[in-house]
C-alpha cells in the first residue's frame, strides 16, 4: 500500500462517523432505486408475460346481447387477430351464510388456450363444458352439477374448497354451482367491482368462471353473447377497427367499448407502475444530490484544512492530479460502499415490495429477478455522483501554491451581512447570535446545502405523513360525511317506488331513501364519455355531494349534476346541455338532453347525479327505482342485515361498516412503507446536519477552545454551535413545510390516476410532527456533533498556529 | 508595595504522558505571585514558562501539588469550578490574538463583557486602547497590533484580578509590542489588576516588578525588580 493510501485511510478512519453517515445516505439513495426499478422491471415483467401468454384482449365491446356467430364476421376485418365472443354478467351470490356478493359471471369456450384473456388455471381443473363431462382420471363432481372455476382471492376469503356449492341467484332462480378449482386472467389482477370502489374487497366482489353453453343456460341467452373482446396486430389503428367492430355490433345494442387502457385492472395496474417509475427516479436523485452535496463539502472541507500537507506533497513532487485523486478516492470509497451496502438493502427491500404487490395484484407468475441492469446502474449513478462531487470539491488543490500553503491562514474575512441593515433587530441580538449569523453568510454554501438538506428532509416527512392525512380525510368525507347510510340495498332489476314499503316496514329501519343508477353514456361536442347517473330525491340525507371546492352541493330538481371527471374529459360546464344515451342493457337505449346545472366531485369513482324524478324522465318511466339506501337502528343491524338476505330481488347489500372494515384493514401495509421512508427521512436529515456541524466545530475548534479560556462553559459554546445550527435547520424546517406541501401536489399528480385521485389533504398536525422530525433529527445530530466541546483542548489555543 | 498573596502554587509538578514518552514539564515548582504586581516569566521553550501559566489560568491542574487563588484550592476543582474562576478572575491575552472572526471590535469585547455581573464600560474599554474609531471593524480588517489591542481590551473589560498574557507581543513588531506592554502596564497601574506576562524576550522583564527564570521545568531565578522601567524605555 502506498503512502497516499495509508494516508487516505487514516483519513477516513478520523471521520468514520462522517464517513459513515454519508455513506448511509448513498446507501438509502441506492437502495430505493433499486428496489422500486427492480420492483418495477418485475411487475411489469409479470404483467407483460402474462398478458402475452393469456392473449389479452386489445379491445373491448359490451352489447345487450348478440348472436355468437357475429364474432366471425368481425374477425374479418382487417388488423383483427383473435375474437371472442362471451358472456359476462354480475350476478348475486348467496353463500353459506346467506349473506350477499357479487359474482362476475364470466364465460369461456375450450379450448382454452384459443380464448382471449384466457385463464390460468391455479388448483383444481377445468370446467366440463357439459355435464358429466369430466375426462378420465379426474375428480368427478355430482351428476348434473354446473362447474366453475372461482378467483384464488375470493376462494380463500370464504374458505371454498374443491367440490364446495356456490349458490348464484341467475334469472329470479337460487342455482347451486359446484366449484372445481381456481384460475385468474389477465383482466382480473386487480379485482374490483368498478372505479366506485375504493379497494378490492374478495369477500363481497368475485369472479366465478364457467363453459359458454353453461352460462347461456344460465342466464337464458341461447346462441348468443353480450360482449366481444378483440386482439389486434400490432400497428393496427385500434379506434378504426373499435369503429368498424361497433357498426357491425350496432344491431345489437353497443353498451360500451373501451380499449385496454381503460380496462379497470389494467388502469390500476399500469397506474401503479407509473407511480413505481417516477418515485423510482425521484426518491434516489434526492437522496444522491444530498449525498453529493455532502460529500462536496466535507472535501472541501478537508482540502482547506490540509492545506498544508498538500504544499508539502507537491513540494515533495506529486502532481495536481495525483492529489486531486487522492482526495477524490474518499468519494469514490463512499461511493462504492454506499452501492453495496445500497444493493444488500434494496435486494430486500424489493423482496418486501413484491410480497406487498403479490396482496394487491393477482399475478400467477411473479417474477422475482435481482434486476443486474438496475444494481450496474446503481454503481455507475453512485460512483458518477460521488466522484463529480469529489472533483469538483478539489479542484482548489491546483491552486495550492506550495510556499504559501506553508503560511498560517490570515484570520477568516468576517463581514456584514444583511441582517445588519435592519439595525433594530440587530442590535436586539445577543453576540452569540451575531457570530452564528456572520459564521453563516461567510459559508453561504454549506448554509445552503445544509439547509435544502433539512428542506428536503422535512418536506419527505410531510410528504410521508400526508399519506395518513390523505387516507383518513377519505375514510371521514366518503364513509361519514357524504355516505350517511348504514346500507346499500341494489335490486336485481328496477321496481316501482311503492313497492320499497316492504323494506321500509322492516323492523329497525329508521330511514329509507330511494336511488335509480342508469349506466350512461354522456355525449357533448362530438365527444362521449361512460357514466353513470343515479337519481336521488332532492334534499337527500343518506347520500351527500361536494362541488370541486369541497362545498356541500343539493340534488337540483331538473338537470343533470354532472361528475367532476365527465366535464373535464368533454370539456362541458355549467350551463351546456349534454345528450344521455342509457346503457342499460335491457329495453331499448334511451336518448335525452340534460342540461348541467352543477359539478359534482367524488374522491373515488366518479357518477353524475340528478333528480329521482329526472331519472325517471331520461328513461321515459315513473316512479322507478334500482334501490335505497338505509340508514339503521345498531340494535337491529344483524336481524335486518339477515331479513334483507333472504328477499331474492335484492341483488347486493353494500354495509358500510365492512367497506371501512376492509379499507382499514388494507392500510397495515401503508403503515409499513410510511415508516420506512419516515426513517429514511430522518436518516437523510440527521446525515446533512451532522456533517454540516461537524465540520463547523472541527473548523472552529480554536475559536470555541478561546472562548472556554475566557470563561465561558461547555453549555454556553454548546449554545453557541447550536445557534448555528439552528439557524440554517430551522429556516430548512420553515421552507421543508411549504416545499412538503409542494412535493406532495407531486406525488399527487405521479400517482393520480384516471379512477382515483388523493386529495391534497395535510392537516396541520403532519406541519407539526415533520417541524418535530426535523427538530428530532437536527438536535440528535447536533449533540452527537458537539460531544466534543467536552474535550476541547484549551492549551492548544496557546500555542502557535499550524 | 505590599506583599499580600494573590495565588500560591504549592510544590506544584505536572507531567504529560505523550504516548508512551513521559513529559515531566514541571518539576517541583513553588511560588507566590502578589496582588497587584507585573510579573514577567522567562524562560527558552520547554522550559515550562507555558505549563505554570496554564495551571495559574485554570486551564490545566497540576499532576501534584496545591494551587490557591486566595483561599480557594484550584486544585480540587471540577470543571465548573474551573471555568467559573476563569470567568471572574482571570483576562487571557493569547500570542496569537484569538479574536473571533466573525464579531467586530466592539463584539468581541462585548462577548467578554456579558460574562460577568459587573463588566467595565466596553467603548471605555476599547477607547483606553486606542481603538475608538476601530471599534466596528472585523479582525479581518485589523493590523495585528489592532487585533492584540482588541485581545487587551476583551481581557481587561472583565475586571480580572489576573491578567495573564503569553506572548503577548511575539507576532508583532518592535514598536507596536512596546505599546502593548504599556497597555498592560497601564491597566495595572489604574485598575489594580495583577498582570504575568510569559516570554521568552529577556528584555521584557525589566518592567516586571519580578522576574523569574524557568529552565528545564523549574524556576531557576527570582529577581525583585526595585525600579521597573516604563516599556517605552525598554529596548530589544
Amino acid at each position: 500500500m502506498s503512502a497516499l493510501h495509508k494516508k487516505l485511510w487514516r483519513t477516513i478512519g478520523k471521520t468514520r462517523e462522517q464517513f459513515i453517515a454519508v455513506v448511509a445516505v448513498v446507501t438509502v439513495g441506492i437502495a430505493v432505486y433499486i428496489a422500486m426499478t427492480t420492483a418495477y422491471f418485475n411487475l411489469n415483467e409479470s404483467k407483460e408475460k402474462f398478458y402475452r401468454d393469456h392473449n389479452f384482449a386489445d379491445y373491448y365491446f359490451h352489447v345487450v346481447k348478440a348472436p355468437q356467430q357475429v364474432t366471425k364476421q368481425i374477425e374479418t376485418i382487417p388488423g383483427v387477430t383473435r375474437v371472442t365472443g362471451r358472456i359476462q354478467k354480475d350476478v348475486t351470490l348467496v353463500n353459506d351464510h346467506n349473506k350477499r356478493a357479487t359474482a362476475r359471471l364470466t364465460s369461456y369456450s375450450l379450448p382454452i388456450e384459443q380464448e382471449i384473456n384466457s385463464l390460468q388455471l391455479l388448483t383444481g381443473r377445468f370446467f366440463a363444458e357439459e355435464a358429466m363431462a369430466a375426462r378420465p382420471g379426474e375428480q368427478y363432481t355430482r351428476n348434473g352439477d354446473i362447474e366453475i372455476l372461482v378467483d384464488p382471492q375470493y376462494a380463500e376469503a370464504n374458505q371454498l374448497n374443491f367440490n364446495d356449492t356456490v349458490t348464484i341467484v341467475a334469472e329470479g332462480k337460487m342455482v347451486p354451482l359446484t366449484m372445481v378449482g381456481t384460475a385468474t386472467g389477465p383482466e382480473f389482477i386487480y379485482l374490483m367491482k368498478d372505479a366506485a370502489t375504493l379497494l378490492p374487497d374478495p369477500r363481497s366482489f368475485g369472479i366465478i368462471a364457467m363453459s359458454l353453453e353453461r352460462a347461456q343456460q344460465l342466464l337464458n341467452l341461447p346462441g348468443q353473447v353480450n360482449q366481444v373482446l378483440v386482439t389486434l396486430a400490432p400497428g393496427t389503428d385500434a379506434e378504426k377497427v373499435a369503429e368498424q367492430v361497433k357498426s357491425i355490433l350496432e344491431p345489437y345494442g353497443n353498451l360500451a367499448a373501451y380499449p385496454r387502457k381503460q380496462q379497470l385492472s389494467n388502469a390500476m395496474l399500469e397506474g401503479e407502475l407509473d407511480s413505481l417509475k417516477s418515485s423510482s427516479r425521484f426518491m434516489p436523485a434526492i437522496f444522491l444530490g444530498i449525498a453529493a452535496a455532502i460529500q462536496f463539502v466535507i472535501l472541501g472541507r478537508m482540502v482547506r484544512s490540509q492545506h498544508l500537507q498538500i504544499g508539502v506533497m507537491k513540494a515533495l513532487g506529486y502532481n495536481n492530479r495525483q492529489v486531486i485523486l487522492h482526495y477524490t478516492c474518499y468519494s469514490v470509497l463512499v461511493a462504492l460502499c454506499g452501492a453495496v451496502l445500497g444493493t444488500l438493502l434494496g435486494l430486500a427491500l424489493a423482496s418486501v415490495m413484491s410480497r406487498a404487490y403479490a396482496v394487491y395484484f393477482n399475478l400467477p407468475a411473479t417474477i422475482g429477478a435481482v434486476n443486474i441492469q438496475a444494481i450496474l446502474y446503481g454503481f455507475i449513478l453512485s460512483l458518477g455522483v460521488s466522484t463529480l462531487a469529489g472533483l469538483t470539491a478539489c479542484r482548489s488543490v491546483t491552486a495550492i501554491n506550495p510556499a504559501e500553503s506553508m503560511r498560517p491562514e490570515p484570520p477568516k474575512g468576517g463581514g456584514k451581512t444583511l441582517v445588519e441593515n435592519l439595525s433594530w433587530l440587530w442590535r436586539r441580538l445577543d453576540t452569540a447570535w451575531k457570530m452564528s449569523i456572520r459564521s453563516a453568510a461567510r459559508n453561504r454554501g454549506r448554509f445552503a446545502i445544509t439547509m435544502m438538506g433539512v428542506v428536503f428532509a422535512v418536506g419527505m416527512l410531510v410528504v410521508s405523513l400526508f399519506t395518513i392525512d390523505a387516507v383518513d380525510y377519505m375514510i371521514e368525507s366518503h364513509f361519514h360525511q357524504n355516505q350517511r347510510y348504514d346500507y346499500l340495498i341494489r335490486f336485481t332489476s328496477p321496481v316501482k317506488e311503492n313497492e320499497l314499503l316492504n323494506i321500509t316496514r322492516v323492523a329497525g329501519v329508521n330511514k329509507a331513501e330511494p336511488l335509480l343508477e342508469i349506466p350512461v353514456k354522456i355525449k357533448f361536442n362530438g365527444k362521449n364519455e361512460d357514466d353513470s347517473i343515479t337519481g336521488l330525491n332532492p334534499g337527500s340525507t343518506l347520500k351527500k355531494l361536494r362541488d370541486p371546492r369541497e362545498q356541500p352541493v343539493e340534488i337540483p330538481e331538473a338537470g343533470l349534476l354532472i361528475s367532476q371527471r365527465t366535464a373535464e374529459r368533454l370539456g362541458a360546464k355549467v350551463g351546456d346541455t349534454v345528450e344521455v344515451e342509457t346503457l342499460l342493457g335491457t329495453g331499448p337505449a334511451r336518448h335525452a338532453p340534460v342540461k348541467i346545472v352543477g359539478i359534482n366531485k367524488q374522491l373515488v369513482g366518479g357518477g353524475s347525479f340528478v333528480s329521482l324524478e329526472q331519472a325517471n324522465l331520461i328513461l321515459q318511466e315513473r316512479q322507478l327505482v334500482s334501490g335505497v339506501m338505509l340508514k339503521v337502528d345498531p340494535a337491529f343491524a344483524a336481524q335486518l342485515k339477515e331479513e334483507l338476505e333472504d328477499m331474492t330481488a335484492v341483488s347486493s347489500i353494500l354495509s358500510r361498516r365492512q367497506e371501512l372494515d376492509n379499507f382499514n384493514q388494507n392500510m397495515d401495509s401503508m403503515v409499513y412503507s410510511i415508516s420506512i421512508m419516515v426513517i429514511f427521512a430522518l436518516l437523510l436529515g440527521f446525515a446533512i446536519v451532522y456533517n454540516s456541524s461537524v465540520i463547523s466545530f472541527s473548523e472552529r475548534q480554536r475559536e470555541l477552545a478561546s472562548l472556554r479560556v475566557l470563561g465561558f462553559t461547555v453549555k454556553e459554546v454548546s449554545g453557541i454551535l447550536l445557534k448555528e445550527n439552528l439557524l440554517q435547520s430551522l429556516l430548512g424546517v420553515a421552507l421543508g413545510l411549504p416545499s412538503g406541501y409542494l412535493m406532495v401536489k407531486g406525488y399527487i399528480s405521479a400517482v393520480s390516476t384516471d379512477l382515483f385521485t388523493m386529495p391534497a389533504i395535510i392537516y396541520p398536525t403532519t406541519y407539526i410532527y415533520s417541524a418535530l422530525g426535523g427538530f428530532f433529527f437536527i438536535m440528535v445530530a447536533h449533540l452527537l456533533a458537539v460531544r466534543g466541546v467536552r474535550q476541547l483542548q484549551l492549551v492548544e489555543v496557546l500555542k502557535n498556529k499550524d | 508595595m505590599t506583599n499580600t498573596v494573590l495565588m500560591r502554587l504549592n510544590r506544584i509538578t505536572k507531567t504529560y504522558h505523550m504516548g508512551e514518552v513521559t513529559v515531566n514539564a514541571l518539576k517541583e515548582t513553588t511560588l507566590d505571585v502578589y496582588r497587584g504586581e507585573i510579573l514577567v516569566i522567562l524562560g527558552p521553550s520547554g522550559s515550562g514558562k507555558s505549563t505554570l501559566l496554564n495551571i495559574m489560568g485554570g486551564m490545566d491542574l497540576p499532576t501534584t501539588g496545591e494551587v490557591f487563588f486566595e483561599n480557594r484550592n484550584l486544585g480540587m476543582a471540577n470543571d465548573n469550578q474551573l471555568t467559573s474562576y476563569r470567568r471572574n478572575e482571570i483576562g487571557f491575552v493569547f500570542q496569537f490574538y484569538n479574536l473571533i472572526p466573525d464579531l467586530t471590535a466592539r463584539e468581541n469585547v462585548e462577548l467578554a463583557a456579558d460574562l460577568v455581573d459587573e463588566p467595565l464600560a466596553v467603548t471605555g474599554v476599547l477607547r483606553d486602547v486606542d481603538l475608538a474609531d476601530r471599534m466596528d471593524h472585523f479582525p479581518s480588517q485589523m493590523s495585528g497590533g489592532e487585533q492584540q489591542r482588541v485581545s487587551i481590551a476583551r481581557a481587561a473589560v472583565k475586571n480580572p484580578r489576573l491578567l495573564l498574557c503569553d506572548e503577548p507581543t511575539g507576532a508583532l513588531d518592535y514598536q507596536t509590542g512596546k505599546l502593548i506592554l504599556a497597555l498592560l502596564v497601564k491597566i495595572n497601574r489604574d485598575r489594580g489588576s495583577t498582570v504575568v506576562i510569559v516570554t521568552h524576550n529577556t528584555p521584557i522583564g525589566d518592567m516586571a516588578h519580578r522576574v523569574i527564570r524557568m529552565r528545564d521545568g523549574t524556576i531557576a531565578e527570582i529577581r525583585e525588580n526595585a525600579s521597573p522601567l516604563p516599556p517605552e524605555r525598554i529596548e530589544w
